[in-house]
């Protein structure tokens, strides 16, 4: 029993309801749904184009004819996808792991935020066409002129998301901190760190988008094998028009792929944003009690 | 008079770029008491504020808490302002036992005494929600928790409930007297609010601007514990009318 106003019934069942309202059951059944949505209406626009302007089918193919030649010639777009797939995805590690890394660097020394600054800014001045070339003379052809030119492009968004959020953090909330008596390290991992988490995932995704035209990109100057960007442009040689669609197509794919995992990391970082109560998983007291009490 | 003050503050004083925001100050404050700070913006109580907490040293003078001196130093004093501070990501539960995990190792005992104090003051059924799903006086509930949390003596509240709507405001006040009494805490409270310094405080002093000065120190003779009857008692009233009197002589 408390003898304090206790919030009234009618306030804790609104809550209860608030709760509900943010956790819906299925929020990737959902999303997936929005998915599907939005690809048919695309395949239908495509179509729709086919049916009123009668393109010729080497400069526009249908999607029927799309899709049928990339399952036929799968076996030779399947291998070559997977290292497109892979140059994205070590690329963007790095990238990311580059971006914040900086962002931290910069946020944490003024002098060093001063100085690179314009040059982080120069960096992406350079069109990336024009680097790749020299960093084929430097490094060689092998596979890490591509991760370098992905690692390029994506640390760019993670590092100017991430510092914009370290500095704009409520100064209130940093000085609460130090009444608190809190020590550096720890005010950074448990208030500055989380308290950039989502600018962060904003430039983690804004990089997701791009990091695959950057493989590309990296395939057409350095790449020392077969590759994706190299096999669409024997089939443009050939006038296989359909096969360069499938292909551009299937590069499409893999950066929604990663999009779509940079996403689904995001959610799992960030639950406050999406549900009322902590997961059960993430309670830090293990009492029974405690999950008496709640409601979900 | 109590032995020793729970709180001395012997002639601090802080200007900054030429403008005097706080002229020299000395204050006591007994061990357990309730004193409130009114006056209008730019009276000083925010800089004697953050002198007191440590954020903002002061150009001269000490302060000194239960006989040690903490001038300019920090982590001694539980803070809340008028702001909740909540951190979004931690669950309410987490947002009590934060000050702790700023400086250490939170312990099993940290996060029982946490639920047992949000359970006694009407956040048990809160206790793992995130402090979105909250509304603004549960938010300033769970903020104060985290002040009290802190297990310092001396608390120190800065327009705790300014952002409420009346009606909340005075279920907090009435909420925040009945944790002082059971804790023994002692308290300086910030308001603009006349009623609710009075309402709530052993002490109230006055402040007014140019330079950021205290002009009155007037000791509250109202019974507790106080109760809505108490807002329209005579000797409240007085009390009142005194300050509303010093507050308005400034400006006129």
């Amino acid at each position: 029993m408390t003898s304090s106003p206790q919030p009234p019934v009618s306030v804790v069942r609104e809550n209860a309801r608030r709760a509900d309202a943010f956790a819906p059951a299925w929020p990737f059944a959902k999303l997936a749904l929005w998915y599907v949505a939005s690809v048919s209406l695309t395949l239908l626009v495509w179509q729709s184009c086919i049916w009123i302007f009668h393109p010729a089918p080497y400069i526009v193919p249908t999607p029927r004819a799309t899709y049928d030649v990339v399952v036929s010639q799968w076996s030779q777009i399947w291998p070559l996808a997977l290292g497109t797939f892979r140059e994205t995805i070590y690329g963007y590690a790095a990238g990311a792991a580059l971006g914040f890394l900086l962002a931290v660097a910069m946020y944490k020394i003024r002098v060093f935020r001063s100085l690179s600054y314009p040059l982080i800014i120069g960096s992406q001045a350079i069109p990336i066409i024009a680097l790749a070339p020299i960093l084929v003379l430097v490094i060689g052809f092998n596979i890490y002129p591509t991760i370098i030119v992905v690692t390029w492009i994506v640390f760019f968004p993670v590092t100017i998301n991430t510092l914009d959020g370290f500095l704009n953090l409520d100064p209130d909330l940093l000085n609460l901190t130090r009444v608190l008596g809190a020590t550096r390290g720890r005010r950074f991992w448990f208030v500055e760190l989380p308290g950039v988490v989502t600018p962060l995932f904003s430039g983690l995704k804004i990089g997701a988008a791009y990091a695959v035209t950057g493989a590309i990109i990296g395939e057409q100057a350095a790449s020392s094998g077969p590759s994706l960007y190299q096999f669409q442009v024997a089939a443009n040689n050939q006038s296989r028009t359909d096969l360069v669609y499938g292909i551009t197509i299937v590069m499409m794919i893999i950066g929604l792929l990663w999009f779509a995992v940079v996403t689904g990391l995001d959610r799992i970082f960030t639950p406050w944003k999406y549900r009322a109560t902590a997961r059960r998983w993430f309670r830090r007291d293990k009492t029974r009690n405690a999950s008496l009490t709640t409601n979900d | 008079m109590p032995s020793s003050p729970l709180l001395q503050i012997s002639s601090v004083s802080k200007t900054f770029g030429g403008v005097v925001a706080l002229d020299t100050t000395s204050l006591e404050l007994a061990e357990g008491s309730f004193t409130s700070l009114v006056g209008p913006s730019g009276c000083g109580k925010s800089t004697l504020f953050n002198i007191i907490s440590g954020l903002l040293p002061p150009d001269g003078g000490s302060v000194s808490l239960e006989g040690r001196d903490v001038t300019g130093t920090s982590g001694h004093v539980g803070y809340m302002l008028q702001k909740d501070l909540l951190v979004p990501w931690r669950t309410v539960m987490g947002n009590i036992t934060l000050a702790a995990s700023l400086t250490r190792r939170v312990t099993a005992e940290d996060r029982a005494q946490a639920q047992a104090q949000a359970e006694r003051y009407g956040l048990g059924d809160f206790l793992h929600h995130y402090p979105r799903t909250l509304s603004g006086g549960m938010r300033q509930r769970v903020a104060l928790m985290r002040t009290l949390a802190t297990n310092q003596s001396l608390l120190l509240l800065d327009e705790p409930f300014g952002a409420l709507d009346a009606q909340t405001r005075l279920d907090m006040q009435q909420w925040l007297l009945e944790i002082w009494a059971d804790l023994g805490k002692t308290v300086v409270f910030v308001t603009h609010d006349v009623d609710e310094a009075l309402f709530l405080s052993d002490r109230v002093l006055v402040m007014s601007p140019r330079p950021g000065r205290v002009v009155a120190d007037l000791t509250v003779d109202v019974a507790r514990p106080r109760t809505l009857a108490t807002l329209t008692d005579p000797s409240f009233i007085e009390l009142k009318r005194r300050v509303l009197g010093l507050l308005h002589r400034e400006n006129a």
